[in-house]
C-alpha cells in the first residue's frame, strides 16, 4: 500500500536520510525503532511531503505521491499524528478534532466521527469545549490521534506517540493502536519504546544513521542480539 | 464637563474605523506574518472608490460598501499574487523584513498613483443626509459617523463569526497557530493566506469607504491610517478581532481627551506615546509572537 | 589557514572600496574650480546628500539588519534643529553638530525599548515617529522658513558644494571604518541570524544602538545640510516619507549591505530622477515606487550584484 523507496532527503547542507526504504501493507502494524536522531521523524516528514526528496520515491497505492503538495496527502488517505502532537492549542478540543476533517473524503462524515473518536476516548467527550492546551499530556495525545482519525486514514502515521506520557497512560495508547488495526487501518509506528512497539508490530525496521539496518517480524526483532544489545538494555539480555 | 463628553463621543466613532482598519491588518499579520504597511493606501483606494461610485453615479456610499468589499478582495487577490506571495516563502524574520519594504513601495506607488488620478485635494462625501445630527442628553450625535461605527461593528461581528465557524475561517485560524499542523489537516496553507490578505484588504477598503463619507479623504492619507492600525494593533494586541476592534475605540478616545487637554496639533502624539509606553510595558511583544484568533 | 582567514577579512571589500571612493570624491573636489555652473554644482549637492542619507541607512538595515522605515524623522530634526540654531546666528557646524544630537536622542527614544524585542517593532516605531513628527511639526510650524534677506545676499553654493562632499566622505569612511573593525563583525552576524549571535556572545543590543547612533548621526547632519542648502522650504518638508523612501531605494538599486552599492545607487538614482522629473513630472514616484518593489523581489542584492554575476563572483552574503 505504502512504498518507500531509496529516499535520501535532509536540511540544507545537512543529509538526513541515505536511501531508505519501507513498505506497509494494507491492515499492517509497522513498526520503524531507532535512536535518537537517526532520521525517523524526518523520514515521516518526506512520506506526508512536508520536506522534498533529493532522491527516490514514496508512492501510495502503486501511484507516486512524493511530489504531490503536502496538504494533498490527507486527502489520499494518509494522515500524520505528528511529534509533539502539534495541537492547535488556542483552539478548542471539539474545533482541533473538527479541523481533522478538513479534507474533502472526511467532510460529510464529520459529525459521525467526532461520535466514533468520543467512543474511543470517552474521556475526550466532556472536554469538547476545553481549549487544547489546557489538556493534560495524555490528553493531548489522545486529541491528536483523534484529530487524525477524523480524517478516516487508511493509514496512520504516528510519531513518538508515547513521548513524556506515564506508563498507564502510553497502554492506554497501544491499545487504541491495535482497536484502531482491527478496524483496518494501516499503522506505521515510530517509537523510542522499542519492546512496546515491536511486540505490537507486525513487522519492524530498525533505522540507524539514516539508513535501515535491521528488517523483520515483530517477533524475530525483539530477539535479535543487536536491538537487544542496543534498545533494551544489559538487563533485557537476562530475560 | 459637555464639551469633554462630546468629544469623547466623537473619538470614539471615529475609534469604530481605527478598529476597523487595525483588523484587517492584525488578520494579515496575524495569518501571514507580514506587515502590509500600505493598508492606509489600501483604505484611501476603497474612499475613493466610494467617492466616485458617489460622485459620477450617485450611489449612495453605504450601498456602495457592497461593490467595494468585492472589488478590494479582489485587488487583495491580485497584491498577494504579484507581491506578498513571494515573500511567505520565506523565513519569519526576512518574512517581515521583506514585507515592510514591500509595502512602504507599494505606499508611496499608490500614493503616487492617486495624486495623478485624482489630484491632491481633499474629497468628502455629501449626502442629503449628511447633516442630519440626533441629539441625546445634549450631546450630538452626526448621524452618518453613527452608522459607520454600526456598519463596522457588524463587519467585524461578521468576520468574528466566520472565524468562529466558517470551515475556512477554522482552517484560517489553525494556519495562524501553526501553519505545519495546518498542512497535516489538509489545509491548502497557501490559500488560507490568500484568502485571508484579501480578506483583509475588503476591511481596509470598506473603512475607506466609511471614512469617505464621515470624514474626507486625499491621496496621503495612508500613512496616517496605516499608523493607527498599527498602535491599536499594538494596543489590543494580536489575537481576537472584537478585542482589536475596541482596541480602536480606545485610542479614539483617548485622541479626543488629549485633544482637549493639550490642544488639537499634538493630538497625533498621543498615539505615539501610547505605543511606547505599550512597548516599555508589555516587552514580551505582539509582533514577535505567534498569533491565533478567536 | 591564517592566510585564508585575510584573505576574507571582513570588511576588506569596504576599505578597497572606501578608497576608490574617496579619492573619486577627492577628484570631485576640483569640480567647483573648473565648472562654473550652478546646475552641476547643485547636482552635485543633491547626489552627495543622497549619499550620505543613503549610507546611514545603509549601516543600520545593510549592515546591523534592522529596517528603519523612519529614517525622515531624524533627517528631518537634523533639519530642524540646525535652521533654528542656524537662523538665530549660530555658526554652521555646531548647529548641524546639535542637530545631529538631537536626531539621535530621539533615535535612541525609538531603539533602546525597541531593540529588546525581535521582529517589526523598530520598523513600526521609526515609521511612528517620522509620521507622527511630521504632523505635528506641520501643524505647530505651518510658516514656510526662508532665509533672511542678508544671508540670501550673501549665499555660497560652493561652499554647500563642499559641506555635503565633506559629508558624504564622512559618511563613507564611517561605513568603511564600521564594516572593517570588529563591531561590524557583530553587526553582520545580528543581521543573519540575531539568536545565534546572541549565542556566540555578541551582544545585540549594544551592537543595535551603535549602529542606529552613527545612523542617526549622519542622518541628522544630512538633514543640517539640507537646512543649509535650501533657501526656503516648509519646516514639515524634510520630515515627509519620500526621504526614507529615497534612503530605502538608493541602498537597494545599489545594493545593501556594501559600501559602494549606495554610491553608484545615488548616481543612478539622481540621474534617473533628474530625467524622469522633466518627462513625467508626477509619475516618477508611481516609477521608482514600483522599481523599488521588483528590486526587493527580483534583485535583492542590486545592481553591485548585478555587476558580481557578470563578472562571475558568487556573492557569500545575503542582506
Amino acid at each position: 500500500m505504502l512504498d518507500v523507496r531509496d529516499v535520501r532527503a535532509g536540511y540544507g547542507d545537512v543529509q538526513v536520510l541515505f536511501g531508505v526504504s519501507v513498505a506497509v501493507a494494507a491492515g499492517e502494524i509497522v513498526a520503524l525503532v531507532g535512536p535518537n536522531g537517526a532520521g525517523k521523524t524526518t523520514l515521516l516528514r518526506a512520506i506526508v511531503g512536508l520536506l522534498p526528496l533529493r532522491r527516490g520515491s514514496v508512492s501510495w497505492e502503486g501511484r507516486p505521491i512524493h511530489a504531490a503538495p503536502a496538504h494533498s496527502i490527507v486527502e489520499q488517505g494518509i494522515a500524520l499524528v505528528p511529534e509533539g502532537r502539534r495541537l492547535f492549542a488556542r483552539m478548542t478540543l471539539e474545533e482541533n478534532l473538527l479541523l481533522g476533517a478538513f479534507a474533502p473524503r472526511a467532510l460529510g462524515g464529520r459529525r459521525e466521527g467526532l461520535e466514533r473518536v468520543f467512543e474511543i476516548f470517552p474521556r475526550l467527550a466532556e472536554r469538547r469545549r476545553q481549549l487544547a492546551g489546557s489538556l493534560s499530556g495524555g490528553e493531548q495525545q489522545m486529541v491528536a490521534i483523534g484529530r487524525a482519525l477524523m480524517s478516516r486514514p487508511r493509514l496512520l502515521l504516528l510519531d513518538e506517540p508515547s513521548l513524556g506520557l506515564a506508563p498507564r497512560v502510553v497502554e492506554g495508547i497501544l491499545e487504541v493502536l491495535r482497536q484502531i488495526h482491527r478496524d483496518g487501518v494501516g499503522v506505521f509506528l515510530v517509537e523510542q519504546n522499542v519492546q512496546a512497539s515491536l511486540a505490537l508490530a507486525d513487522r519492524g525496521y530498525v533505522l540507524e544513521n539514516g539508513r535501515i539496518s535491521g528488517a523483520g517480524s515483530g517477533h524475530d526483532l525483539l530477539r535479535d542480539p543487536h536491538v537487544r544489545q542496543a534498545y533494551l538494555g544489559p538487563l533485557a539480555m537476562d530475560r | 464637563m459637555r464639551l469633554l463628553a462630546q468629544q469623547l463621543l466623537l473619538g470614539i466613532l471615529v475609534g469604530g474605523l481605527y478598529g476597523l482598519a487595525a483588523a484587517g491588518l492584525s488578520l494579515i499579520f496575524g495569518v501571514l506574518r507580514v506587515l502590509n504597511v500600505a493598508h492606509g493606501e489600501l483604505l484611501m483606494l476603497g474612499g475613493y472608490a466610494s467617492f466616485w461610485l458617489f460622485a459620477l453615479l450617485g450611489v449612495d456610499p453605504f450601498v456602495s460598501l457592497l461593490g467595494v468589499l468585492p472589488g478590494l478582495f479582489l485587488l487583495g487577490l491580485c497584491l498577494y499574487w504579484l507581491l506578498f506571495g513571494f515573500v511567505v516563502r520565506a523565513h519569519e524574520e526576512v518574512r517581515i523584513k521583506n514585507s515592510l519594504l514591500i509595502g512602504f513601495g507599494l505606499a508611496l506607488a499608490l500614493h503616487a498613483l492617486a495624486v495623478r488620478l485624482w489630484t491632491a485635494d481633499e474629497r468628502s462625501i455629501t449626502t442629503a443626509y449628511a447633516g442630519e445630527v440626533m441629539t441625546v442628553g445634549g450631546l450630538k450625535l452626526p448621524l452618518v459617523r453613527l452608522a459607520s461605527l454600526a456598519l463596522a461593528l457588524v463587519l467585524i461581528v461578521g468576520l468574528h463569526f466566520f472565524l468562529r465557524r466558517g470551515r475556512w475561517g477554522q482552517a484560517i485560524r489553525a494556519t495562524a497557530e501553526d501553519w505545519e499542523a495546518a498542512l497535516l489537516m489538509g489545509i491548502d496553507v497557501r490559500r488560507a493566506y490568500l484568502l485571508a490578505f484579501a480578506i483583509g484588504t475588503a476591511l481596509a477598503g470598506a473603512a475607506g469607504s466609511l471614512v469617505s463619507v464621515g470624514y474626507s479623504i486625499n491621496p496621503s492619507i495612508g500613512l496616517e491610517w496605516t499608523l493607527k492600525a498599527l498602535i491599536v494593533i499594538v494596543l489590543a494586541g494580536m489575537g481576537s478581532i472584537v478585542g482589536t476592534f475596541f482596541g480602536g475605540l480606545v485610542l479614539g478616545a483617548a485622541e479626543a481627551l488629549s485633544a482637549v487637554v493639550v490642544g488639537g496639533p499634538y493630538r497625533e502624539v498621543v498615539g505615539l506615546v501610547i505605543f511606547f509606553c505599550v512597548l516599555v510595558a508589555r516587552p514580551e511583544g505582539l509582533f514577535t509572537s505567534r498569533g491565533a484568533f478567536r | 589557514m591564517p592566510g585564508a582567514a585575510l584573505l576574507h577579512r571582513p570588511g576588506a571589500s569596504e576599505l578597497r572600496w572606501a578608497a576608490v571612493v574617496l579619492a573619486a570624491f577627492g577628484s570631485l573636489a576640483l569640480l567647483p574650480l573648473v565648472v562654473r555652473r550652478d546646475d552641476v554644482l547643485n547636482f552635485g549637492v543633491v547626489f552627495f546628500l543622497s549619499v550620505t542619507l543613503a549610507q546611514s541607512w545603509n549601516l543600520m538595515a545593510g549592515y546591523a539588519g534592522q529596517v528603519n522605515l523612519g529614517h525622515a524623522a531624524f533627517f528631518g530634526l537634523g533639519a530642524l534643529v540646525t535652521r533654528a540654531l542656524w537662523i538665530q546666528g549660530a555658526p554652521i557646524l555646531p548647529a548641524m553638530g546639535v542637530g545631529a544630537v538631537v536626531a539621535t536622542v530621539f533615535g535612541w527614544l525609538v531603539g533602546l525599548p525597541a531593540f529588546r524585542l525581535r521582529g517589526a517593532y523598530f520598523a513600526i516605531g521609526t515609521l511612528a515617529l517620522a509620521e507622527i513628527l511630521r504632523i505635528t511639526v506641520g501643524n505647530s510650524l505651518p510658516e514656510i522658513s526662508t532665509l533672511p534677506a542678508a544671508t540670501i545676499a550673501g549665499y555660497s553654493l560652493t561652499r554647500r558644494f563642499y559641506l555635503t562632499l565633506v559629508l558624504a566622505a564622512l559618511a563613507v569612511a564611517t561605513v568603511a571604518g564600521t564594516a572593517a573593525s570588529r563591531v561590524g563583525l557583530g553587526m553582520r552576524a545580528i543581521r543573519e541570524d540575531e539568536a545565534a549571535a546572541e549565542a556566540s556572545g555578541v551582544g545585540a543590543l549594544r551592537h543595535k544602538l551603535l549602529a542606529l547612533s552613527l545612523s542617526t548621526l549622519l542622518a541628522g547632519l544630512a538633514g543640517g545640510a539640507f537646512a543649509y542648502y535650501h533657501i526656503s522650504y516648509y519646516p514639515q518638508h524634510p520630515f515627509g516619507p519620500q526621504w526614507t523612501f529615497d534612503a530605502l531605494l538608493i541602498t537597494f538599486i545599489g545594493g545593501a549591505g556594501t559600501l559602494h552599492g549606495p554610491v553608484l545607487g545615488a548616481l543612478f538614482y539622481v540621474f534617473l530622477k533628474e530625467y524622469l522629473a522633466i518627462r513625467w513630472v508626477d509619475l516618477h514616484l508611481l516609477i521608482f515606487g514600483v522599481l523599488f518593489v521588483a528590486i526587493v523581489l527580483l534583485l535583492p542584492g542590486g545592481l553591485v550584484e548585478v555587476f558580481g554575476r557578470v563578472r562571475g563572483r558568487p556573492r557569500l552574503t545575503n542582506p
